[in-house]
């Protein structure tokens, strides 16, 4: 006999969504539904019709987890719609944004699934070690974007600011001070999630992973005849979660597929373990290389030099795209500008990618082990979090469909 | 109290040279400044630095003692220093900020400090803040006029502004033209006409001419860390000290003038609110002390 077990809202996650486990007998998922019931969002037309350098602003209030990469895919999408070349400084400054936000996101990650593979008498340890890890990081954004959140400094064209030498060899010390607190957060980390002893083959799945760059993100790699999105109507084969989902499946070759730090480290690195514990070791050995490739920019940062390029906002209407390897995955943002104004703009986020993955993985374990690898992926939902309510009077739309808490 | 809260009150100029030379008056700001980037109390310093046009000062982030240097002397226009606070601690990378300010800047540091919002670790890196003494404040473009029209030399020869006795003096390489201060007003900054403040009562430090012998200035020690750094640079023989004059052109003339520039301003408050106009300030009759700064 089968049951439903249904986790509304799934927990430790920013944002809303919903996992419907189909269990047999002995409480073994036969088939995983996970979808997004945060309702729609509404930015991409926010900022459609709108000033050009209104984009980049707007959209990094997509996610309070993930700012960065979104403030960088929706410039580098401008960029690439006004055809601007950012100047080398620019650039070495953007990689380090991300890769300081990268070591410093997936920190918040490991705080969310602590509960999960941390041991009590350990978890004082392990709470220490990733706020040490955040405070460092978040003091590289705070001085390259300008703002810890909502990075300001980021722009069309480039940054608006280079950093100061002072800066420069402040930041190189102290991510070099970082790095044997890093290796040992990592090796804690590691050795944590060996220890849950998650049974074998959980959390695994067929999709393909997909990943445009190691670190950093490469629109050239993203191929955009190979995108489709269709509507959940046309995914979940039950009727009552199509209505209730609120995002689109996106597909890369008609397949749903695998985006985060695992899939880059697949693609780029041959790493060929799947499941949920390849993916927290994934997430945590990533952080070393971002630690790496920030301390290694930070070495050879040119701060004389300049980091924005003339360019003409008019625009020729041309598509761009920005691909960016955010923490939990490729973020793709589009953009046409024409007459100076933003004509299209759409956003497919890493979390999208994700969702339509997530809900099959957690199939042939026990419905206890569900949360487990929905966490093991993803752990926000943000990228989907602007309510609005259709009916002011009875609220009904909320209350009966969507966010049910 | 009109002077506001201080420690210690004397008269004091650097013993440095190059710094008498450059300096408006005892070179405090400029001898103190340098004294603390050498010590490592301070990592760098928001000043008036040089722009592209004489005499018109842009905020400067100073991280060596050529930059503080080169900043100094006053320019009797508007440097809006806070508008750099940000910056110098984020992409300047500031741990200990040392900031130069004229009262109003005073009471904005003071409140960004208070209400940290959009400012977040700013607060606690501002290691040090030295207020300037002022009257008033001019408009670039209004001090090139009245320049021009009522000292009737042309901007770009001036060499060195001052005011003193009563008078706005114009220094050419070959002139020293003066006229009364009072035909200046109406120049000044309208906010400056409700500015209840002389003396940056909420600096660390505060210094200026008014009622200091020539080349000298008046310091007043207002908090701990000011002290401190005040009495390590006198003690570094990088500063000379000498007891303030009490008399008619020393302290008398400067608590006169602070409690004037009072009186004149809470009349004005009290005229503004009147009318229901919105002025940050209590008008009189809602404050114990009429005159002091809130």
């Amino acid at each position: 006999m089968s049951e439903k077990i249904v986790i509304s809202p799934t927990s430790r996650q920013e944002g809303h969504a919903e996992l419907v486990m189909e269990v047999d007998d002995e409480g073994i998922v036969t088939k995983g539904r996970y979808f997004s019931i945060t309702p729609v969002r509404g930015l991409e037309k926010i900022v459609t019709g709108k000033a050009p350098e209104t984009a980049p602003v707007i959209t990094q209030r997509i996610c309070g987890v993930c700012p960065i990469p979104h403030t960088l895919a929706s410039v580098e999408a401008m960029d690439d719609s006004l055809d601007i070349e950012i100047p080398k400084a620019a650039r070495q400054l953007r990689e380090l944004l991300l890769a300081a936000h990268d070591v410093n996101s997936h920190a918040i990650h490991q705080f969310l699934i602590a509960q999960d593979v941390v041991p009590a008498d350990l978890m004082v340890t392990a709470i220490n070690s990733v706020s040490e890890i955040r405070k460092n990081a978040q003091y590289v954004v705070d001085m390259v974007g300008g703002e810890g959140i909502h990075p300001s400094d980021v722009r069309i064209g480039g940054m608006a600011k280079n950093i100061s030498e002072v800066a420069r060899k402040r930041l190189y010390a102290r991510l070099k001070a970082l790095q044997p607190k890093l290796d040992a957060h990592v090796e804690l980390i590691i050795g944590l999630v060996a220890d849950v002893g998650f049974p074998e083959g959980l959390g695994v799945t067929t999709a393909p992973a997909l990943a445009t760059h190691q670190l950093y993100g490469d629109r050239t790699k993203f191929d955009l005849e190979r995108f489709t999105e269709i509507l959940p109507e046309s995914w979940y084969d039950d009727p009552e979660i199509a209505k209730r989902a609120c995002t689109t499946i996106p597909l890369y070759d008609g397949l749903n597929v695998e985006v985060g730090p695992r899939a880059r480290a697949e693609v780029y690195h041959g790493f060929k373990d799947k499941g949920v514990v390849a993916q927290h070791v994934a997430r945590a050995i990533e952080m070393k290389a971002a630690l790496s490739k920030a301390i290694d920019i930070l070495a050879e940062l040119d701060t004389s030099a300049p980091v924005m390029a003339d360019y003409d906002i008019r625009g020729t209407n041309k598509l761009g795209i920005g691909a960016i390897e955010g923490p939990r995955g490729m973020d793709v943002h589009m953009a046409q500008v024409n007459d100076s104004k933003t004509q299209f703009y759409s956003a497919l986020v890493p979390t999208t990618w994700n969702i339509p993955t997530m809900g099959p993985a957690t199939e042939g374990f026990h419905h206890d082990f569900g949360p487990h690898v929905i966490r093991a992926y993803d752990p926000c939902l943000s990228c989907a979090t602007h309510v609005i309510v259709v009916d002011d009077e009875d609220r009904s739309v909320i209350k009966n469909e969507m966010v049910r808490i | 109290m009109v002077l506001g809260t201080y420690k210690q009150i004397v008269h004091a100029r650097s013993t440095d040279k190059q710094i008498q030379k450059i300096s408006q008056d005892g070179g405090i700001a400029t001898g103190l400044l340098c004294f603390a980037l050498d010590e490592k109390i301070i990592d760098g310093a928001v000043v008036a630095g040089p722009s592209d046009e004489m005499w018109k000062p842009e905020p400067t982030v100073a991280l060596s003692s050529d930059e503080i240097l080169a900043a100094a002397g006053t320019k009797y226009t508007l440097s809006p220093n806070m508008w750099m606070v940000k910056e110098a601690v984020r992409q300047y990378g500031l741990e200990k900020a040392g900031i130069v300010t004229i009262p109003c800047q005073t009471m904005g540091l003071r409140k960004l400090q208070s209400y940290p919002i959009g400012v977040r670790f700013v607060a606690g890196k501002i290691a040090l803040d030295i207020g300037i003494f002022c009257t008033e404040n001019f408009p670039f473009e209004s001090l090139k006029t009245f320049i021009s029209a009522k000292a009737g030399v042309d901007f770009s020869l001036v060499e060195k502004m001052d005011i003193g006795k009563g008078k706005f003096w114009v220094h050419t390489a070959d002139d020293v033209i003066s006229f009364p201060i009072k035909e200046t007003h109406g120049y000044e900054q309208s906010g400056c006409k409700v500015c209840l403040d002389l003396v940056s009562e909420l600096s660390d430090i505060s210094t200026g001419s008014i009622g200091a012998p020539d080349g000298w200035s008046s310091v007043l020690t207002r908090t701990e860390p000011g002290e401190t750094i005040f009495s390590q640079a006198v003690d570094a023989g990088l500063i000379e000290t000498k007891p303030m004059d009490e008399g008619k052109f020393g302290l008398e003339m400067l608590t006169k003038l602070a409690k004037s520039k009072k009186e004149k301003a809470m009349k004005e408050i009290d005229q503004r609110k009147e009318l229901g106009l919105p002025v940050p300030y209590k008008a009189s009759s809602e404050k114990e002390d009429p005159l002091a700064n809130v």
